[in-house]
């Protein structure tokens, strides 16, 4: 936004005073409104009523019975795996990233729109959740985790120390160690072996974060070691990410030294090459 | 000219002899300097000029504000974007009326000068700075045993004053071959928490450090349970995992590529291999880390580990010790 | 045209200007020297400023790095991040990190311009580099290296090299995770050396890595080491062009005992220094807009972290790159090893050097010419050495994009495995393809066109002060229709200034060809 402002004002530099006057304005409302801990409202946790799962088994035979069997006992054919203990997390996960229902059994489970409405994906993480009871068999796996708040003091070491809440700061030493090696530095994504994506963070809600390490999305590995309080401060920080401010301009996709090398060589270069092509001689 | 690639054929069918400057070839004597490069683009156009000189003033209008703009930009807190425009502008501007002054204004036409002897010196001088030399060459070749020692007193000398180098670093003896680890101490993770085998769930990977020395940066290994993966057990390494409910379970692999020493640590549970960004090295974990893509030459070493008493996970002995090779990558003297 | 009062007002000035030499010359008497200077007659080709913007992009790099240098420290010590004024970067509150990457975040956040004094500098080095290749390029194609200026081609390659060395240290010096990983690469290479590797690499680093000396000897590597040799080189490098005189294109009029250009004071002078200035516009815009290397989101470097997407910056992603794509190879055998990554990381980059040392050399024997020059070869006019030239940039450029694998393969959704096996084959095939498609492509455009110093160019004919004439330029063949009728130079000189506007219409009667 302040980019396509100052974009605007090259063109018209009779407004630069007032212009400039904006621009300081703007920029310092947003760097206040983003250093300070947004604790959004918690998200509805999983449901248990009974007419939520009750329509919950009636999407599941619509939707994911072909592959994953009667009341989530796995596919044998399909070798879509069983659902029983997979928990309510691994339901929420892989249905609002859209990850789930495939197309076709064999293919690579990414993130794509999801087809289901936000109540559809309640009834069948519900009936998901239920599994355990309505089947009588497997322990649970992971609930949908409730992540914690952000500490409101988090600029000084006091904030460290303090319980109930997390710090960004907990969250990138976190991150570095256990996410920024697929993910990469600044969450914009990868690729693994055997052509496996690593998917960018920048569309992952703070929720889906914080299922990932829980659920462990294959080719991801499981990380059911961390703490809820970690995994929420990783969760708070990925949230951080999307909203980062670029306090350097453009941030070219946070890739690092290749996108910068491009943009050194055909933006920089390049311009200059022309200006030495208009101010040398060309014969 | 035979011999030669046929590179300067020409429609001419003619091979520009004349090419190069032959040292026998007479130099042009100097060009005189009297060509007339006084002339300038709008020379006799005073409407033209008048309208050149405002478009060069504008182009330094725009530095004037822009460099005003900087010290309210500075004022204002100083805000990167904002500096980039002002400076970018001040400079463009200037460099831009700069060049406009130069090339509306400014006398400068192509002038031709001989490029004059200063290259090459005349025969008398050569054969002056020649003599010169042998003036002090004659006397030193007359004393060849003095000549031979200076050399040979220089070598010594250069080498001994080449010590100072030495104390920029220890000698390296076997230091490379060792690791933080060692019998009996405990692996624990960032936070300084030591690890129970249960709290590593199938499929988890978990960075582990030795809890005697937890910044030793060969140290770091990685914890992963396999859970039933079929993992390949040679006779000596029987005994370095710690089994969970009779399966394979946690195995521990140090997290330092072989390759060049970054931490190979992107884990594909689906193939079970470990990938190392810097190179894209990847290790089949359940093949004993054996190297299956990209230049690494050889496997992630294994470190033998056990539960001690209290139920954490603790190494049996270190890499090396326990017949593993030196972690992390080659060096001249890796036995 | 002038009148009077304009007349009283040059000699005025001239008096003025001419008490100003003359004081310096009764000191140092300096004026032959400075007519020289003044006078000094450069060819103003555009191509022979892609030199100018890599220095250009130095003196930027220089003002800048000073700047920057009063805000670093460099100390491996370890601090915790607390700051308790100014802007704080939350995320980073409360880590550890050494005492120069909390400098760097402070210059950063803290220091006001300071941000874009770092941006302005990383993109400097960028730009820089970009142009010390393309300068590289311009004079390997025209064959700018032949004698006399086989010195410079030496000095030359020698500053890239270490203007390559000093950017690497440069991207060390914050000591964040990508520095890190980089040092940490670097440290493998060296440590693989034969003999003397792991020594060493204990003795630049004093002992394990990453240990504590690194960071403050780096920054004396960075700060005094590489610039002295930089400035120094630099400067004999343009003692050499300067004493040497330019080379220029071949063109009517041009012979390799005379020069064409127009003097350097005040229009060349001028001009130079407007692209300086416009140099330094490009990476303030930059520097402002686009953000480079936000270290503030890598985090501080730990031995046991690291991020996807760990590059170097561009110019060395060549070696990087080979490095990514060389096969598995280690040699051990009487208790000894040659480790991997010495013969991509220095072993072959060694090789290539070489070559590129040499070539001057190995130029003249495969065109038996020992001779001098001072016109340039158009590239279509040599074509095994063009056809060399073309296939060492497709290698160059293979190599720079093999370091970017990862990011390919994620881009065009293919595996890694699948990118790295076709640039195996690509950096093979691809330079014998690249020396093929040039050469044949140097002798159709030879055969299509003429070579203006072939041409009947009939030369030009300079009447001297006393009335004798004087003629510049080859008349052996043909009419010398095209020579100007009247006896003034400056006809046959072109409007340098205009670009091809000027020079157009000279041109068009005699030289449809002139130049490249």
């Amino acid at each position: 936004m302040i980019m396509r402002l100052i974009k605007k004002l090259r063109s018209n530099r009779l407004l630069i005073g007032p212009a400039v006057l904006f621009g300081v304005a703007l920029v310092a409302f947003s760097v206040l409104t983003l250093t300070q801990s947004t604790a959004k409202a918690q998200e509805a946790l999983v449901s248990t009523n009974p007419n939520d799962i009750a329509a919950g088994a009636v999407l599941y035979s619509e939707h994911c019975q072909s592959c994953h069997g009667y009341e989530g006992e796995g596919g044998v054919v399909s070798g879509a795996p069983s659902l029983v203990d997979k928990g309510a997390a691994a339901a929420d996960f892989y249905l609002t990233t859209g990850r789930m229902p495939l197309n076709a059994a064999n293919n690579e489970a990414l993130r794509h729109h999801t087809i289901f409405t936000p109540t559809q994906i309640r009834q069948l993480v519900a009936y998901i959740n239920a599994l355990p009871q309505i089947t009588g068999k497997g322990g649970s796996g992971p609930t949908i985790p409730t992540v914690e708040p952000l500490c409101s003091n988090q600029g000084t070491l006091a904030a460290q120390s303090e319980k109930g809440c997390v710090t960004l700061s907990e969250g990138q030493q976190l991150f570095s160690i256990n996410c920024a090696e697929c993910h990469q530095a600044a969450g914009s994504g990868n690729i693994l072996s055997n052509g496996n994506v690593i998917p960018s963070l920048n569309n992952a809600s703070l929720t889906q974060v914080a299922e990932a390490p829980l659920v462990g999305p294959k080719p991801m590995p499981i990380f059911t070691e961390l703490s809820n309080a970690q995994i929420s401060a990783i969760a708070r920080y990925v949230v951080y990410l999307h909203h980062a401010p670029n306090p350097g301009g453009f941030a070219i996709g946070r890739i690092g030294p290749v996108a910068e090398g491009f943009v050194a060589i055909l933006g920089g270069f390049c311009l200059l090459w022309f200006a030495a092509r208009m101010i040398g001689n060309r014969g | 000219m035979t011999g030669t690639l046929d590179d300067n054929r020409t429609p001419f069918g003619r091979n520009p002899r004349h090419f190069g400057i032959d040292p026998d070839e007479p130099w042009p004597d100097d060009v005189p300097m009297d060509q007339d490069d006084t002339r300038w683009r709008y020379q006799g156009d005073p409407k033209g000029a008048k309208k050149a000189e405002r478009r060069i003033a504008a182009a330094w209008t725009v530095t004037l504000l822009a460099s005003m703009g900087l010290a309210a930009v500075y004022v204002d807190g100083a805000n990167t974007q904002l500096a980039g425009l002002c400076w970018g502008l001040a400079f463009g501007g200037l460099g831009v009326g700069l060049i406009l002054w130069a090339r509306d204004l400014m006398p400068g036409h192509d002038v031709i000068a001989s490029r004059g002897h200063h290259n090459v010196s005349s025969e008398a001088d050569r054969v002056a700075v020649a003599e010169s030399l042998g003036r002090g060459l004659d006397p030193m070749a007359r004393r060849p045993f003095l000549f031979k020692m200076l050399g040979a007193v220089g070598g010594v000398f250069g080498l001994a004053i080449a010590f100072p180098i030495a104390s920029l670093g220890p000698r390296p003896h076997r230091n490379l071959y060792k690791t933080a680890w060692g019998k009996g101490v405990r692996a624990v993770t960032l936070e300084g928490k030591p690890i129970r085998p249960s709290e590593l769930p199938v499929n988890g990977i978990l960075t582990v450090f030795p809890e005697t020395d937890p910044s030793d940066a060969l140290s770091p290994t990685l914890l992963i349970n396999l859970g039933d993966a079929d993992y390949e057990t040679p006779p000596e390494r029987v005994g370095w995992n710690i089994p969970i409910d009779g399966k394979t379970g946690i195995v521990a692999i140090s997290k330092i590529c072989t390759h060049a020493g970054c931490p190979a640590s992107l884990y594909n549970v689906v193939t079970h291999q470990l990938v190392c960004p810097c190179h894209y090295s990847t290790f089949d974990v359940l093949q004993l880390c054996k190297p299956i893509f990209g230049p690494a030459a050889r496997g992630l070493p294994q470190l033998p580990i056990a539960v001690d008493a209290q139920g954490f996970i603790v190494a049996q002995a270190d890499y090396s010790r326990a017949g593993g090779a030196p972690v992390g990558p080659g060096f001249w003297n890796r036995g | 045209m002038s009148t009077t009062e304009e007349r009283i007002a040059a000699q005025k000035r001239y008096r003025a200007a001419k008490a100003g030499t003359d004081t310096v010359d009764e000191r140092l008497g300096s004026s032959k020297f400075l007519t020289s200077v003044l006078d000094k007659i450069f060819p103003d080709h555009w191509s022979f400023m892609v030199g100018e913007i890599a220095m250009d992009s130095l003196i930027v790099l220089i003002v800048t790095g000073i700047y920057l240098a009063l805000f670093y420290v460099p100390s491996s010590k370890e601090v915790v991040y607390a700051p308790t004024s100014g802007h704080v970067y939350i995320p980073l509150v409360g880590q550890k990190m050494s005492e120069a990457y909390e400098s760097v975040i402070n210059l950063s956040f803290n220091v006001r311009f300071g941000l874009i004094m770092r941006q302005a500098h990383h993109w400097a080095a960028l730009i820089f580099l970009a142009a010390v290749f393309f300068h590289m390029a311009r004079i390997f194609f025209t064959g700018a290296f032949r004698k006399p200026r086989e010195i410079n081609w030496i000095i030359g390659l020698l500053l890239w090299q270490i203007v390559a060395l000093e950017g690497f240290t440069g991207y060390s010096l914050p000591d964040d995770l990508l520095s890190g990983t980089g040092l940490r690469v670097i440290y493998s290479i060296i440590e693989s050396i034969p003999f003397v590797g792991t020594w060493l690499v204990y003795a630049l680093w004093g002992g394990r890595f990453p240990g504590t000396s690194l960071i403050p000897r780096l920054f004396v590597v960075h700060e005094f080491l590489f610039p002295l040799l930089i400035i120094g080189l630099l400067t004999a490098h343009l003692m050499i062009l300067w004493h040497q005189k330019h080379t220029d294109f071949p063109g009517p009029g041009k012979t390799e005992t005379n020069i064409r250009g127009s003097r350097i004071w005040p229009q060349y002078a001028l001009k130079a220094g407007g692209l300086m200035m416009l140099v330094s516009s490009v990476i303030f815009l930059l520097a402002g807009f686009v953000q480079i290397n936000p270290v503030w989101i890598y985090g501080p470097y730990q031995p046991y972290t690291v991020s996807a997407g760990a590059q170097p910056d561009w110019y060395l992603g060549w070696q990087d790159g080979a490095v990514r794509l060389w096969p598995h190879w280690e040699f051990r055998s009487f208790g000894h090893e040659i480790a991997n990554p010495f013969f991509p990381g220095l072993l072959l980059p060694g090789i290539l050097l070489s070559i590129m040392f040499a070539w001057p050399w190995i130029d003249k024997k495969i065109y038996k010419d020992y001779k001098a020059h001072n016109l340039l070869d158009r590239p279509r006019d040599k074509p095994f050495r063009t056809g060399v030239g073309a296939a060492a940039v497709t290698l160059f450029s293979l190599l720079t994009m093999a370091s970017g694998t990862d990011i390919i393969a994620n881009n065009l959704h293919v595996s890694y495995e699948a990118i790295v096996v076709a640039l195996d084959y690509l950096v093979i095939i691809g330079p014998v393809v690249a020396f093929i498609i040039a050469y044949k492509a140097c002798q159709r455009l030879q055969e299509a066109d003429f070579h203006p110093i072939q041409r009947p160019v009939g030369g030009v004919i300079y009447r001297t002060p006393d009335g004798g004439y004087h003629t510049v330029g080859d008349v052996h063949h043909g009419p010398s229709h095209d020579a100007p009728a009247d006896t003034s130079a400056s006809h046959g000189a072109g409007d340098n200034g205009d670009g091809g506007a000027g020079s157009g219409s000279e041109r068009s009667v005699s030289a449809p060809a002139a130049g490249d």
